[in-house]
């Protein structure tokens, strides 16, 4: 067998990803060390000016703040959450094919369609959560739940934690279903409880499984998008924003191209940071 | 990497029948092809322009006029993004007040010598001015409209309210009408496009106004602070709807429609939607309550011709028949707006019409976005800061902040 | 009467899983009842649930008012094109990775790791003007080769964690039995790989279905837009917003996923947690 052969069964993947990444990342470069005008003429050479300008802008510490509370408090929910609903799901009972289904569903539509939907929901005037809530007895008079970042920030991390949830239990359920069965079975005839079992068994042999869907889940909630944008565009008062949509208001709401570059860049770099993690963690599960 | 570029892109081409069909359907016309990038104002926009171009190319039928309908809230983003990188369309509808950035940046033509004298005289002064820079025409005005009061006569009767003509009046009435159950007595915008506006015509009634002589920020006025501390009271009180920085325009125009609200100020197309839609509405127009001073707040849409354009004497043809009596009666009833054209506001329609007559009489007090580079970012840091200002914090130390920012935009 | 001990469990189960079952029902129970109210139900105060009449003349209505079809179609074509490219890459790659040790191989795990870190949204400003070079603004065929180019690196690790666990005797023996490297490639390996290129197929399908920054920035015509496009220019940017039409149009672009993932909801949970971990 040629030595080659490996080589050129790679090679179609490595253009069509080098090419969709590596000339993007080549732009921003350039872009975030030129003085860029709205419609993206580059006017020179200004170092690192772009860099200094969002360092000094207190919205972007804001935002970079805000970033690290959403990625935590959503990442940290998802898991929380998801742990003992993939248990439950694991359990043998009536229709767990059903609530398998269900639990998926978040997955199935799309971002930016939830966000709208959810938008609708909880508009303070005619939305039908404030409708249910009240017809419950929850609450006496409609909240509004956008119109304070005390209250929509929030919001908005649960509904980052919802749609986070069904990925999440699918991978926990593949972990959960690879732990062998006589190891309860023996843990019973020891008198553990479901607790014990819980903390001896389940837990151990799904930590790594964890630690795949934090790593995972903390890529895509840093990235994600749709949610605060559709929801309140990072409003009122800035005080949703995050990094994201800081990044996407200067590129094309202000025409400020240098200095979105300077974001990406500056994310670009905090990603790498997640990705030796990520690498250290692959590695280590392969030996 | 060009072979590399070409190959993906015939890869690309390669997987699509519809766009081998396409092309083979652009190949076959000879035609010039105008691009004409227009905004969205309702679902007749669309339509009304897709007419207007087949009866253009029925008489030239040398030309092929395309047109693109975009959302206003990505209109400014898409127009730039494109101009970058010479994909832009030959003409486009824009918001007057970003025509400085344009015009600064070398990418709209001058129109003067493009267009007949005759074309030139047929638009209402006030609003060919907006966008007339450095004495050159560079926008042609498509939409206008100013800004009124909107009440409802039978909420403001129950609670025994005027209607008022000054903002401590209009607090008083305010006050009345939330007693009623379910309703609140004035709407305030606090969300999205113009939320920065819906502050300024109280501003500009205690006298404040957007920049000082000398090009820098004045959002920091005792004139804001009072409006501002009296709006505050407002919410505080109950005057208004609950929760008003998660309401942009559209949704206190639904509350309106709903007769949930007392007043609201907005633009002349709420007539139109009313009609449509609420009917048995009972509502009055008024002049935006005064002050020291009274001021309405006036905005024009322009079309503007890119300079990059190969195809500008077809442009100025189309335009030459887009702005004609007959085409225009039907835009401006259609989506609303006030009439742009001489010969339109003489027509009974608008000339008889009762609230075409109030935003029209309002127009000389009418005040226009400043012709500034940046000028969307401006609004949007003013919106920031009255947001804040609406959910509790404190008026002065808020406009400072933003006027310092401001102030970083504009370079003062 | 007594409860089997499986229906007593059944019981407790779903009463634990009741509040997150609710919550995730709410709104479709959203879309579903906004969608058929009569337009002037829409908004009233308080809101109700049910409308006076169920007005399925409203599904209709939406479909040619939005022009479903049209972003529907272009949905389609972008997800299963892209699906197609990543899969023509990245089965060959996976099966280098799986079955070859070579010189450049970890620092190509690297590399393919770097680029799944990586969303669209934060290269946007570059994808962009990629896209321009390429000259394909306004074209779904951008979306085509970036959603591809994205999706490689998740493709190639889950296609080669399963292609690692079907034994290598079976193609080897076909080649002894004088099949050609294609030959048995394509006769012996590639059915047993059935289940893991099903679910790969799933993920970039579903991951090119849903993504918004990208199609928000590079379409431009209404004819070219995706369904998230065109459901969110509904709400954003306009003079009205006609929310029964939003929703119905949210409802219908939800389902083809909704029913794919409940018919493959079993095979995604091996499928993913064996490309995964192991």
């Amino acid at each position: 067998m040629s030595k080659k052969l490996p080589l050129y069964l790679i090679l179609p993947s490595l253009l069509l990803a080098l090419f969709v990444i590596s000339y993007p990342l080549y732009e921003l470069i350039n872009l975030s060390l030129s003085d860029v005008n709205r419609f993206g003429k580059i006017r020179g050479f200004i170092g690192i000016e772009n860099f200094t300008y969002i360092f000094e802008d207190p919205l972007f510490i804001d935002a970079a703040l805000r970033t690290v509370l959403w990625t935590v408090a959503v990442v940290g929910g998802t898991i929380l959450f998801s742990v003992p609903i993939a248990v439950i799901l694991n359990t043998d009972f009536h229709g767990r094919g059903i609530a398998r289904t269900i639990l998926m569903l978040p997955w199935a539509i799309s971002l930016p369609m939830t966000a709208i939907v959810w938008r609708w929901s909880l508009n303070g005037e005619f939305g039908m959560l404030n409708a249910t809530l009240m017809n419950l007895g929850f609450i006496e008079t409609p909240i509004v739940w956008l119109a304070e970042s005390a209250l929509a920030f929030p919001v908005q991390i649960g509904l980052g934690i919802l749609v986070s949830i069904p990925f999440t239990i699918t991978i926990f359920l593949g972990g959960l279903s690879s732990i062998p069965q006589d190891l309860y079975e023996a843990a019973k005839m020891d008198g553990a409880n479901i607790w014990q079992q819980f903390k001896r068994i389940t837990y151990p042999l799904l930590r790594p499984f964890i630690n795949m869907a934090i790593v995972l889940n903390v890529i895509y909630v840093f990235n994600s998008f749709p949610i605060i944008w559709v929801l309140t565009q990072g409003g009122p008062n800035n005080e949703t924003d995050i990094l994201v949509t800081y990044l996407y208001k200067q590129a094309f709401n202000f025409g400020h191209i240098g200095e979105a570059s300077a974001v990406s860049l500056v994310m670009f770099g905090v990603l790498l940071v997640f990705t030796i993690f990520y690498a250290r963690m692959v590695m280590k599960n392969e030996k | 990497m060009k072979y590399l570029s070409t190959s993906l892109k015939s890869l690309a081409t390669g997987v699509s029948l519809a766009v081998l069909g396409s092309t083979l359907s652009l190949s076959a016309q000879a035609a010039e092809e105008v691009r004409f990038t227009v905004a969205y104002y309702s679902a007749k926009t669309g339509p009304y322009y897709e007419a207007l171009a087949e009866k253009f190319e029925k008489k030239n039928p040398e030309i092929d006029i395309k047109i693109e309908v975009v959302n206003w809230d990505v209109l400014n983003q898409k127009l730039t993004t494109d101009i970058s990188s010479n994909v832009n369309a030959d003409m486009a509808i824009i918001g007057t007040r970003w025509l400085v950035d344009y015009v600064e940046q070398d990418v709209a033509e001058p129109l003067d010598g493009l267009i007949s004298a005759d074309l030139k005289n047929r638009f209402v002064p006030a609003f060919l001015n907006p966008g007339t820079l450095n004495g050159k025409v560079y926008g042609l005005p498509v939409a206008a409209s100013a800004r009124a009061m909107y009440y409802n006569k039978d909420l403001l009767d129950k609670a025994g309210a005027s209607v008022p003509n000054t903002w401590d009046e209009l607090a008083d009435s305010a006050a009345k009408v939330s007693k009623i159950d379910k309703t609140y007595g004035f709407g305030l915008q606090g969300k999205e496009v113009e939320t920065d506006v819906y502050f300024y015509y109280g501003m500009w009634s205690e006298g404040g106004s957007l920049l000082n002589k000398d090009g820098s920020s004045s959002l920091a006025s005792d004139a804001s602070v009072k409006h501002a501390k009296r709006i505050q009271d407002m919410i505080k009180n109950g005057s208004t709807q609950p929760g008003v920085t998660s309401y942009n325009r559209e949704d206190v125009q639904n509350l309106f429609k709903q007769g949930r609200v007392g007043m609201m100020i907005t633009a002349p197309f709420l007539v139109n939607q009313i009609k449509d839609e609420a009917p048995e509405l009972k509502y009055g127009i008024a002049p935006i309550p005064g002050g020291v001073s009274s001021a309405t707040y006036g905005v024009t849409d322009s079309i503007v011709l890119f300079k990059n354009s190969k195809h500008k004497e077809a442009a100025v043809k189309f335009l030459d028949f887009m702005f004609t009596t007959e085409q225009r009666a039907a835009f401006s009833s259609g989506e609303g707006f006030l009439p742009v054209l001489n010969s339109v506001s003489a027509l009974p329609e608008f000339a008889d019409n009762e609230s075409v007559k109030t935003f029209v009489n309002l127009l000389p007090q009418a005040r226009f976005a400043p012709t500034i580079a940046g000028w969307s970012e401006v609004a949007d840091i003013t919106s920031n800061a009255v947001q804040a200002i609406y959910g509790g914090a404190d008026a002065k130390q808020s406009f400072d902040k933003a006027q310092k920012r401001i102030n970083r935009v504009l370079g003062k | 009467m007594a409860l089997t001990k499986k229906t007593k469990r059944s019981l407790w189960c779903w009463l634990a899983l009741s509040p997150i079952i609710c919550v995730i029902i709410f709104p479709f129970a959203v879309m579903f009842f906004t969608a058929v109210k009569p337009r002037d139900e829409v908004f009233t105060f308080p809101p109700t649930w049910l409308p006076s009449r169920f007005e399925w003349q409203n599904y209709i209505d939406m479909w040619h008012a939005t022009k479903f079809g049209d972003a529907l179609f272009n949905s389609l074509y972008v997800s299963f094109s892209a699906t197609i490219i990543t899969l023509i890459v990245a089965i060959p790659a996976a099966y280098a990775l799986a079955r070859y040790h070579f010189a450049a191989k970890s620092s190509y795990r690297l590399f393919l790791l770097v680029t799944q870190m990586l969303s669209p949204i934060v290269l946007v400003v570059g994808l962009f003007r990629l896209v321009v070079w390429l000259g394909l603004i306004d074209s779904v065929n951008s979306l085509v080769l970036i959603y591809a180019g994205f999706n490689i690196a998740f493709a190639i690790w889950m296609l080669q964690n399963y292609f690692q666990t079907i034994p290598k005797d079976l193609e080897e023996s076909s080649w002894m039995e004088g099949a050609s490297f294609l030959q048995g490639l394509i006769k012996v390996f590639l059915p047993m790989a059935i289940p893991a290129i099903a679910v790969t197929s799933m993920f970039t399908f579903i991951n090119s279905w849903n993504e918004f920054v990208l199609a928000l920035t590079v379409l431009r015509t209404e004819e070219n837009y995706t369904l998230p496009i065109q459901v969110y220019s509904l709400v954003g940017g306009r003079y009205t917003v006609e929310w029964h039409h939003v929703m119905a149009a949210a409802l219908v672009a939800s389902l083809p996923a909704a029913i794919l993932f409940s018919w493959l909801q079993k095979k995604l949970v091996t499928g993913l947690s064996s490309g995964a971990v192991k």
